[in-house]
């Protein structure tokens, strides 16, 4: 016959040992399938959760560092007199401030939800100069003129909204420039009963992560004047002040002189970059964060376990192959890597399901949880998240099976036959 | 070592714990087994075969005592190097055939060639060529399920030979097989011997298996009690009787 094999140079060769390992893939295609199964939910939710997670983180970080919020220092519920205004504007290194009501009110249906705020005129738009881009105005106007056309619109029209993209483009809403939008009230109702109407003025759209493209700002004096002359109900004030400064540099002193300026009433205030604003609200939904974090890894480590024990119970079958592979001059490290491949095949099947699932969703996810979730993007970042967890989960998993087979002697392996 | 000494063993000891207690399977056994010979080896259960098959397949290591294969002394071989050695000089027969069940016949023809140097389309030819000797090729992508006892026992034996081995160990190989197809197997074996010249070393508890062999070695409680020539012209006579 043939001329003996005459060094071992079998390590070169990796693919016979990869399609065994395919064989017994496919040869348990239940408890397999269930493993895959499990991986790929287990990192579509991690996907889901951290991408929430880092819309929040997203939001907060784009806040202006040189803005600052002034709000009351009993709660955020309070709201702060509009007399105010004046005396935060006149601190040095004040550059413009505004007031920002929240009203809560809601476009034909209550879960058409979107915010809006009740701003100042003549001050929201130079405001927010860094944070938006005006893209269209009165009559049309788009590009780089249409900024002082909608600042001079919204100064003028008394019932003037500047409005978020999304209300323009998305079906449901629909606004357009000139447009007169009713929204139905919830906080500030009308003496004759009906929707308050605002006259869109501006569209923009958003340069920072924390803004939505789905929000509506509108005059307060439009508010305020209309509950002093009896047409509608609520108290006259201006919520909280947003605060543009000069220097982030001198964030501290400047918050420090604005709250020691309201020291002795009628109401003190707590000051705060809009940074630290932005997360408390984040912690005021419970630490949204650190709870679907939580979740999230509570989910990866069951899941861990119900791969490792998967992988184990393959490796118990594999104990009469070790033997017979042993038998035939394969080295016992070639079992463990087997496994090792067997359970990185699995978890990175199941992690590349689970993340096409999770970038498939992605619209719809954003199209349904767009107001509550925001910032929702699976990024590649993610995306390599994903599949490195996968990888370790199945590396790990391949691991805890086959190590054993590097300590069991080919005659101990080979009595497995039963 | 000349030819009358291809397998040896020299005052070869194997023990083994159990419980906290030695069970002295092997008690300095002497073996020798020339070249191109064709040995059964018989006793009662329990009584060491395999293990001495173990270690004239570098399997397992003794306790005391040499073990030496065609010139090499297998029993001072670094546990590290033992797979290497296997997978150059010897090929295993098993009672249960153990096939990979996940693997067609040919790729289990194939297992044993992926540790050698040979190119692909080499192993190709080798792997067809011991699936023909078997009388197999026919049967090349079938799955062990898919076949019988007795072909699956002939593919395991193309898969010993197919690196081309000096040794066949054979651990009772007609053992879980009816008789027709034990037959074949036998024959196979001899032809092996014969044609081939692979040396044999085969356990069985079966007398028709043994009278195929040209030595048979009776084996009691870890000691050789005989070793006698086999006049294999009876069984051949008794074949045309
Ligand atoms: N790995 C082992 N650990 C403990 N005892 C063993 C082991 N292998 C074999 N034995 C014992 O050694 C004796 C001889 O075994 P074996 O060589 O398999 O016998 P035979 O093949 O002749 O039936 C038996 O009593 C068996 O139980
Ligand atoms: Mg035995």
């Amino acid at each position: 016959m043939i001329a003996a094999a005459s060094s071992l140079k079998g390590r070169r060769k990796l693919s016979f040992p990869l399609r065994l390992a395919f064989r017994h893939i496919f040869a348990n295609k239940t408890r397999n399938g269930l493993t895959i199964l499990a991986i790929t939910i287990a990192v579509f939710l991690l996907c889901f959760l951290l991408a929430v997670v880092r819309g929040i983180d997203a939001g907060v970080r784009s806040a202006s560092s040189t803005r600052l919020v002034t709000q009351s220092a009993v709660s955020l519920f309070v709201s702060l007199p509009m007399s105010y205004r004046p005396k935060i504007d006149a601190q040095d290194g004040v550059a413009i401030a505004s007031e920002f009501q929240w009203f809560g009110g809601y476009y034909q249906d209550p879960s058409n939800f979107f915010p809006q705020f009740a701003v100042n005129k003549d001050r929201f738009v130079d405001m927010y100069v860094n944070d938006f881009e005006i893209i269209e105005g009165p009559n049309g106007i788009t590009g780089p003129g249409a900024r002082e056309a909608v600042k001079k619109a919204f100064a003028t029209e008394k019932r003037a909204a500047i409005i978020g993209i999304g209300l323009r483009d998305e079906e449901k809403y629909d606004f357009k420039i000139g447009d007169t939008v009713p929204i139905i009230p919830a906080i500030y109702q009308r003496a004759d009963g009906g929707a308050w109407e605002f006259v869109v003025v501006g569209v923009f759209r958003p340069l920072k992560a924390r803004i939505p493209d789905r929000i509506m700002y509108f005059r307060s004096d439009y508010l305020n004047d209309s509950i002093e002359v009896g047409e509608a109900f609520g108290e006259v004030s201006a919520g909280v002040y947003y605060v543009n400064i000069d220097n982030s540099n001198q964030s501290e002193v400047i918050a420090t002189e604005i709250d020691q300026e309201f020291l002795n009433g009628p109401q003190r205030t707590q000051t705060v970059t809009e940074a630290a604003f932005a997360s408390f609200f984040v912690s005021a939904i419970g630490n949204l964060p650190l709870f679907l974090g939580t979740v999230g890894g509570a989910v990866l480590f069951s899941i861990f376990f119900s791969v490792v024990n998967a992988m184990l119970i393959a490796g118990r079958q594999r104990l009469n192959e070790a033997g017979i592979l042993q038998s035939l001059g394969f080295p016992p490290i070639t079992s463990t890597f087997l496994l090792i491949f067997e359970g990185l095949a699995v978890a990175l099947i199941g992690g590349a399901f689970g993340l096409a699932l999770a970038i498939g969703t992605q619209d719809l996810v954003v199209l349904n949880f767009g107001d509550s979730i925001r910032n929702y993007e699976i990024d590649p970042g993610l995306m390599g998240l994903a599949i490195g967890t996968s990888a370790v989960l199945g590396i790990t998993a391949g691991l805890c099976a086959g190590i054993p087979f590097l300590r069991y002697r080919p005659t101990e392996a080979l009595r497995s036959i039963g | 070592m000349s030819r009358d000494t291809y397998i040896q063993l020299e005052s070869v000891t194997k023990k083994y714990t159990r419980g906290g207690e030695d069970l002295v399977v092997l008690d300095q056994l002497d073996l020798t087994i020339p070249e191109g010979d064709y040995a059964a080896l018989m006793g009662p259960s329990g009584s060491g075969k395999t293990t001495i098959l173990n270690l004239v397949g570098g399997l397992d290591v003794p306790n005391s005592g040499r073990v030496t294969v065609a010139e090499t002394e297998v029993s001072g071989i670094a546990q590290r190097q033992l797979p290497a050695w296997r997978a150059r000089h010897v090929g295993f027969v098993f009672q249960s055939f153990n096939l990979l069940p996940v693997l067609t016949a040919h790729e289990n023809v194939m297992l044993p060639l992926q540790l050698t140097p040979l190119s692909a389309a080499e192993r190709k030819k080798q792997a067809d060529f011991a699936l023909e000797i078997v009388g197999l090729s026919d049967r090349a992508g079938h799955r062990p399920s898919q076949l019988s006892g007795g072909q699956e026992q002939r593919v395991a034996i193309a898969r010993a030979i197919a690196t081309d081995p000096d040794v066949i160990i054979a651990d009772e190989p007609t053992g879980d097989l009816d008789r027709n197809s034990a037959d074949e197997i036998l024959e196979l074996l001899d032809r092996l011997n014969d044609e081939l010249g692979k040396t044999i070393l085969m356990v069985t508890h079966d007398p028709a298996a043994a009278a195929n062999a040209r030595r048979i070695l009776k084996l009691d409680k870890g000691n050789l009690v005989s070793d006698e020539a086999n006049d294999r012209s009876r069984k051949q006579s008794q074949g045309e009787a």
